[in-house]
């Protein structure tokens, strides 16, 4: 079980860099107090704090067996224009993890079904990972995955060796196409009915924009698989990351220390729901 | 165990209190308004101030012979506790990292003198929250267990109270280290044996069964006189099936998005860290101050803001009290202190905020019916 560092700062050294999408980086750290990604479960969160300027939550990327701490941040605000643009060499300050994680021991032996949208992505990227690396885990996984173009999709350079990997199934679409797009065109529901779901047996682990999860979650649900096997990570403006702030509070639960993975009876009636 | 003490012994209870370290806080009179302030002395406490509420209103009526002679002002125990301004670290860029150069700390031991049953369960309420296991709030948590509570009954209510809705008062049943009631003649005391120290040099009469009566009266007294009350006995449930009420909407018209509920409010514990930078030495202080869910941007994040109607962030803040809070801790969020309501510009009144989305839910589901029966 991770250490859970409520409020000291460690040490994120940036050990490497790479673009996405013209606004999306992923960053790889190392960390000062010698933890490594295997201290982190999937699904869990960090407070990554620019000096002087504040601090953000963002997922963990990286898969257990990996070197380096990973994040993939967009820069949409003050801090995360500045963290994009850290080079190499460059440090933050680390809180963390935070977060429940995943629920991998309820998904095993069943179907997989990873499904993400735009930024979803990254928190889903360890299971993706842990279930190649250990591929009798899961009975099978689609891992359905939408973006608004073809240049927004990230972690381009993985899908050849994920689609190649044994038992996995990559479905990728995109909301508007481009010219030399093949691919699927709608919104990441309309895979669905091509991914060979068997609701019998298939468990969800979703992340991404609220109107994606609550269609998500509705088509799921008409074609048969229960809501206790429907899990979603929700985005909120997790600040303190100890659930004494506020900010992301939705009805009685408080997404960074109650979440940010929820079983969906869980927060039925309270999510989707307008002004929650 | 209950004694009766001469109105005078005030003084020896003060001078033991500092004598034991205590800072003590309790209710002052300063520019109109009482306050909860650091006392010097029995001196500063605004004894004979009466204050008179109505929903946005706050003026002071004439005086009355007694010492603890107001209700609330704008201040609880939150102020101390939970302070509105609190440096958590300094920080400095040491080239190859960020150092701690100092984090809070605090050996300040606090004794609320004065304060009123519905506030020393608003500390309970802050409790579960700013101390959940795992998750114990460090500034808090330092403030809070050097803290003692001297809780005086309410005799009066206020014009805004409503704490015997909510079962907080008005009268303290447990949870203090010293309760007092004030009777015109003398003071009935309630002192715990931990609390005995504070009563050194103090002779302490054991109470008689009149003056026990009296006390109890007296409190009772105030239950009656209380006007404002919440009709369902345990809305909890009751608030999720009303939260598309219509009732919400027309009171979020009035209502200014100001968040002087929330300051007010000794439950409210919502807060923002931001940076301090000091150019002079280029030390970053991270300080916490107060927040409000009333503010458009509380919610705001990379994937939107789900609260930008005003009524759903008014929603949002009565919700939690009613709804959220005793589904996560089994308790009400809203101790009935009436501060939300007098301090509100335009008066809103939360009681009947409750009241009114409850009776038009009612209302609505009773239409409903009536058309399945027609």
């Amino acid at each position: 079980m991770p250490r859970l560092a409520l409020h000291s700062l460690t040490r994120g050294t940036v050990r490497g860099v790479k673009k996405e999408t013209p606004d999306t980086f992923t960053l790889l750290f190392e960390l000062g107090d010698g933890r490594t990604p295997a201290d982190f479960m999937a699904g869990q969160f960090n407070m990554l704090y620019v000096f002087g300027v504040g601090e953000v939550p963002i997922s963990v990327a990286s898969f257990g067996r990996e070197e380096h701490v990973m994040h993939t941040i967009r820069s949409v605000g003050r801090v995360t224009s500045l963290l994009t643009a850290l080079p190499p060499g460059s440090h933050v300050g680390v809180r963390g993890p935070f977060g429940n994680g995943w629920p991998l021991a309820e998904a095993k032996g069943k179907q997989l079904l990873v499904i993400a949208g735009g930024l979803g992505l990254p928190p889903l990227r360890p299971v993706i990972e842990g279930a190649i690396a250990e591929p009798g885990r899961f009975d099978g996984m689609k891992v359905m995955y939408g973006a608004r173009t073809p240049a927004d999709l990230i972690y381009t350079y993985e899908y050849p060796r994920w689609q190649a990997a044994n038992g996995c199934d990559l479905l990728l679409t995109v909301d508007r196409g481009a010219s030399d797009w093949r691919g699927n065109v709608g919104v990441v529901t309309t895979l669905f009915p091509k991914a060979g779901i068997d609701p019998g047996r298939a468990v969800a682990f979703m992340c991404g924009p609220e109107l994606m999860l609550k269609f998500s979650i509705l088509e799921l649900t008409k074609m048969g698989v229960p809501a206790e096997r429907i899990f979603v990570s929700l985005e909120r403006n997790m600040s303190c990351a100890t659930g004494t702030c506020g900010h992301c509070q939705l009805g009685p639960l408080f997404i960074c220390r109650d979440g940010p993975v929820f079983g969906y009876p869980r927060v039925r009636g309270l999510f989707p729901r307008e002004g929650v | 165990m209950h004694y009766t003490v001469p109105k005078g012994s005030i003084t020896g209870l003060f001078r033991n209190l500092q004598n034991l370290g205590y800072t003590v806080v309790g209710p002052s009179l300063s520019e109109g308004v009482v306050r909860l302030r650091e006392l010097t002395g029995p001196a500063d406490l605004a004894a004979g101030v009466v204050d008179v509420q109505a929903p946005g209103r706050y003026s002071l009526g004439k005086e009355a012979p007694l010492v603890f002679s107001s209700v609330n002002g704008p201040d609880s125990p939150k102020r101390y506790l939970h302070p509105a301004d609190v440096e958590l670290s300094r920080l400095i860029d040491g080239g190859g990292c960020i150092e701690s150069v100092s984090g809070f700390h605090s050996n300040r031991k606090y004794a609320f003198f004065g304060i009123r049953p519905c506030d020393l369960r608003a500390v309970g309420v802050m409790d579960r929250t700013m101390l959940m296991p795992g998750f114990e709030d460090r500034v808090y948590s330092a403030l809070r267990n050097g803290a003692i509570f001297i809780v005086v009954n309410c005799t009066r209510a206020g014009e805004n109270c409503f704490c015997a809705s909510m079962g907080t008062g008005p009268g303290a049943e447990s949870g203090y280290d010293v309760s007092i009631t004030e009777l015109p003649e003398v003071l009935l005391v309630d002192v715990p044996k931990r609390s005995a120290s504070l009563f050194q040099g103090i002779e302490l009469k054991p109470a008689t069964k009149a003056e026990l009566r009296a006390g109890e009266e007296m409190v009772q007294r105030a239950r009656d006189q209380m006007g404002r009350r919440i009709a369902e006995q345990d809305p909890s449930k009751q608030m999720y099936a009303a939260m598309d009420s219509p009732a919400w909407g027309r009171v979020a018209e009035r209502c200014l998005s100001c968040g002087n509920c929330t300051m007010v409010c000794p439950t409210c514990f919502c807060n923002t860290v931001i940076d301090r930078n000091d150019l002079r030495d280029g030390s970053v202080s991270r300080v916490r101050v107060w927040d409000s869910c009333l503010s458009k941007d509380f919610v705001y994040s990379a994937g939107g803001n789900p609260r930008l109607q005003r009524m759903s962030r008014y929603r949002q803040f009565v919700m939690h009290k009613f709804a959220y809070w005793p589904d996560e801790f089994g308790t009400y969020g809203c101790v009935g202190c009436g501060r939300c309501i007098t301090w509100c510009p335009v008066g809103i009144d939360i009681a009947e905020t409750v009241n009114s989305v409850l009776r038009d839910q009612l209302a609505a589901e009773k239409k409903m019916e009536a058309h399945h029966v027609a």
